[in-house]
């Protein structure tokens, strides 16, 4: 099976790479490392991270490249949110150990706005609500400091108006809501369609969705699945974090890992998480002091 | 149609020099000096006053009280589209840069001007809306004026036009100066009321600007006031509001911090189904100082009652808000809610925030809530997560906290001049934080 022998080769690659150099000069050897290393968008090694001193990430590693889709699953407390909260650089998380890699860069060095800057996308799990801020400034901000790191000319606002209106449309959000707060008095849907419409403003590398299913119904699911698939292309990638198979159904992941215990304990295909679905985290022999942590 | 360009209706005496209030008609001139004599004797606001305790120290009271002159006449203020303009420029109403309404039922009057008939009227009605026991400054002011405006506006009129107060001081030399405002809005009249207090000038001068309103049954009066004088201000200003039945009183209080500011809002709801809903913002950098002190009275029943106040402090500020409610015996089936939120942007600013609460019905609804707080850091790392940097992401957020309110001013001519001064407050703010 195609799954398993990939299952087998992200096993087999950690720590580090276990490709022996190539023949030829030092100079050489070198850049077919950083080729080898390029082919990858994001890579986490051995990543330990702790709140308020209490150990949440046990060693992650994980490699991720252009174009693949990856799903993180896992019950409660396994960490699935910490992991993404640590890759957008939350303060209340201290990395103690590893390295993770952004297109090279080293990303744990990043301030959170240079993560953004550089590509990287959180759709957070509970998005803020900043009343007296409207939606269209925090999103022209956000856009035009974007365009401006890439070297680009910022938006006008006609051009930047017919943009948002647009990516609202594609997310089923009335352009109203372009005016109010931001995410100010919005239900549980709204504000994760309103993360959506966020991303395809910015257009990042890599998007991380954290548990943008929860709370959602099944239109809207398939709302955030659709701007989701819109965006899929050869050099973007994603990792979906979610509790449940349900979403995967509409956003198909390439490889789908299972978090546990701070550590991810298993690496498949998307069928992995249908094998999840039927027997549910225990079926995987994972008790819930394991999940816990 | 440009208003500017409009001659004015209402004729008005050439410029004078304050001579000790010896232009005002007698009735006023009498109450002027009932005022001065016991001036000698009033306790002036010290450090002992539970009501200036934070604030008495900035006062300086004998360094500043000659009474400004009329000045070079470069101070105008500012041509404001599409509205009425009365200038008063140290205290004294300028005619020249004046533009008044020619509307029935709307008249505009310098106290100067009144004959014998009103100036009586005037003279029994000023220091009787505000409460003097608890605003020495507007007992100060009685005493030393030398003009006054007086706005009246008849039953069932409503003004065409904002009419916009420009209370300039011409701070070439140190001194001060005491505009005085009397408005009378007849039953179901309607009228947007703009104080606007500017100063040209660097001298340190202290203005001492009284505004006192009644609204009769029904009457509808939107109140802006602008404190946007610079530093060397040192501005203490009282208003008061006696509301009839069924009247609204729509407030919005803007200030810019200096020297020191000091506003007394006093509204009492004396007649059935009134509304009054107080808004403020107090902003302050550097060493500034400001003191926000406001004062319900709910003395009939089915009276509402909204009070929002908000203040930003930057660097060594120090601003303060005193809000005091007070629900008479007999006032039930009262509403009266109170917020006060305050923003520290720095660990050296300080604020100090008091409700007060005194209620003595039993069938009333009260809420008040105080907070005093920093920026939002979850508010923060939001914006940061879409590339916003921190110093941007910061400045985004107070300017929120504070905007909420400016959005809620009914006229856009303010709402831009107010973002204006905003934007510079709040690059400066983040300027030094990050220096």
């Amino acid at each position: 099976m195609a799954e398993a022998q990939r299952t087998g080769t992200y096993l087999q690659r950690f720590p580090g790479s276990s490709t022996p150099p190539a023949e030829g000069t030092e100079s050489e050897q070198l850049k077919i490392i950083e080729l080898e290393e390029s082919t990858q968008m994001l890579t986490i090694k051995n990543l330990h991270a702790t709140v308020e001193g209490t150990p949440i990430l046990k060693g992650i590693d994980l490699e991720i490249k252009p174009g693949e889709v990856h799903a993180v699953m896992g019950p409660n407390g396994s960490g699935k949110s910490t992991l993404a909260q640590v890759l957008a650089g939350h303060e209340a998380f201290e990395v103690t150990e590893g390295e993770v890699l952004f297109d090279g860069q080293n990303l744990l060095d990043l301030e959170v706005e240079e993560r953004a800057l550089a590509g990287l996308f959180l759709a957070f799990q509970y998005p803020v609500e900043i009343p007296g801020v409207s939606n269209l400034q925090f999103l022209r901000t956000a856009l035009n400091t974007r365009r401006k790191a890439n070297g680009q000319d910022e938006l006008d606002s006609v051009s930047f108006m017919k943009l948002a209106k647009e990516k609202a449309k594609q997310v089923d959000m009335s352009p109203d809501f372009l005016k109010r707060g931001v995410n100010e008095g919005f239900s549980g849907g709204e504000k994760k369609r309103n993360e959506i419409l966020q991303m395809l403003m910015l257009e990042p590398r890599l998007g991380i969705l954290d548990e943008t299913d929860s709370g959602l119904d099944i239109d809207a699911l398939k709302v955030i699945a659709n701007g989701v698939n819109s965006m899929r292309s050869d050099d973007r990638s994603f990792i979906v974090v979610t509790h449940y198979q349900r979403l995967l159904e509409h956003i198909v992941p390439d490889v789908v890992h299972v978090l546990a215990g701070g550590k991810i304990i298993k690496t498949g295909g998307k069928e992995l998480a249908l094998e999840l679905e039927e027997h549910g985290y225990t079926g995987l022999g994972i008790d819930d002091a394991e999940a816990t942590g | 149609m440009t208003l500017a360009h409009k001659t004015p209706q209402v004729t008005l005496e050439p410029a004078f020099t304050p001579e000790g209030g010896k232009l005002l008609p007698q009735p006023l001139r009498h109450l002027r000096d009932i005022r001065s004599k016991a001036l000698t004797e009033m306790v002036l606001p010290n450090r002992r006053t539970e009501n200036w305790k934070y604030s008495s120290k900035y006062l300086k009271l004998d360094e500043s009280l000659a009474p400004l002159t009329q000045g070079s006449g470069m101070a105008v203020g500012r041509a404001v589209e599409g509205a009425y303009r009365v200038v008063i420029r140290n205290g004294v109403v300028d005619r020249e840069s004046s533009v008044l309404p020619d509307q029935k039922g709307v008249e505009i009057q310098r106290f100067t001007d009144l004959d014998e008939v009103t100036a009586q009227s005037v003279a029994r009605k000023l220091d009787t809306v505000i409460d003097n026991s608890t605003t020495q400054i507007a007992a100060l002011n009685t005493a030393r004026i030398e003009d006054g405006l007086l706005i009246r506006v008849a039953p069932d009129t409503s003004v065409d036009h904002p009419i916009y107060v420009q209370c300039v001081t011409d701070a070439q030399q140190s001194g001060s100066n005491y505009p005085r405002v009397l408005v009378e809005a007849g039953n179901g009249s309607k009228m947007t009321l703009v104080e606007e207090y500017l100063c040209e000038g660097d001298e340190p001068v202290l203005v001492d600007a009284v505004t006192e309103m009644t609204l009769d049954s029904n009457a509808n009066v939107t109140y802006i006031r602008l404190c946007m004088e610079p530093d060397n201000v040192r501005h203490v200003g009282a208003t008061g509001v006696r509301m009839a039945d069924g009247a609204n009183l729509d407030s919005h209080a803007i200030g810019f911090g200096g020297d020191l500011r000091r506003h007394d809002l006093q509204v009492r709801l004396e007649g059935e189904n009134g509304f009054a809903r107080l808004n403020g913002i107090a902003l302050t950098q550097n060493r500034q100082h400001f003191d926000n002190h406001t004062a319900i009275e709910h003395v009939v029943p089915h009276c509402d009652s909204e009070e929002t106040y908000r203040c930003l402090a930057g660097d060594k500020s120090h601003a303060v808000f005193n809000g005091r409610i007070h629900i008479h015996k007999d006032a039930q089936q009262s509403h009266a809610d109170m917020n006060n939120k305050n923003l520290l942007l720095s660990t050296n600013a300080e604020i100090d925030t008091k409700p007060e609460l005194e209620i003595y019905a039993d069938d009333v609804t009260c809420t008040h809530g105080a907070t005093v707080g920093q920026l939002d850091e979850t508010a923060l790392f939001y914006l940061m997560a879409r590339g916003v940097d921190r110093q941007t992401a910061a400045s985004m957020l107070s300017m929120a906290f504070v905007h909420e309110l400016v959005g809620q001013v009914p006229l856009e001519d303010v709402r831009e001049v107010v973002d204006v001064r905003l934007n510079q407050f709040i690059e400066a703010s983040f300027k030094e934080t990050n220096a």
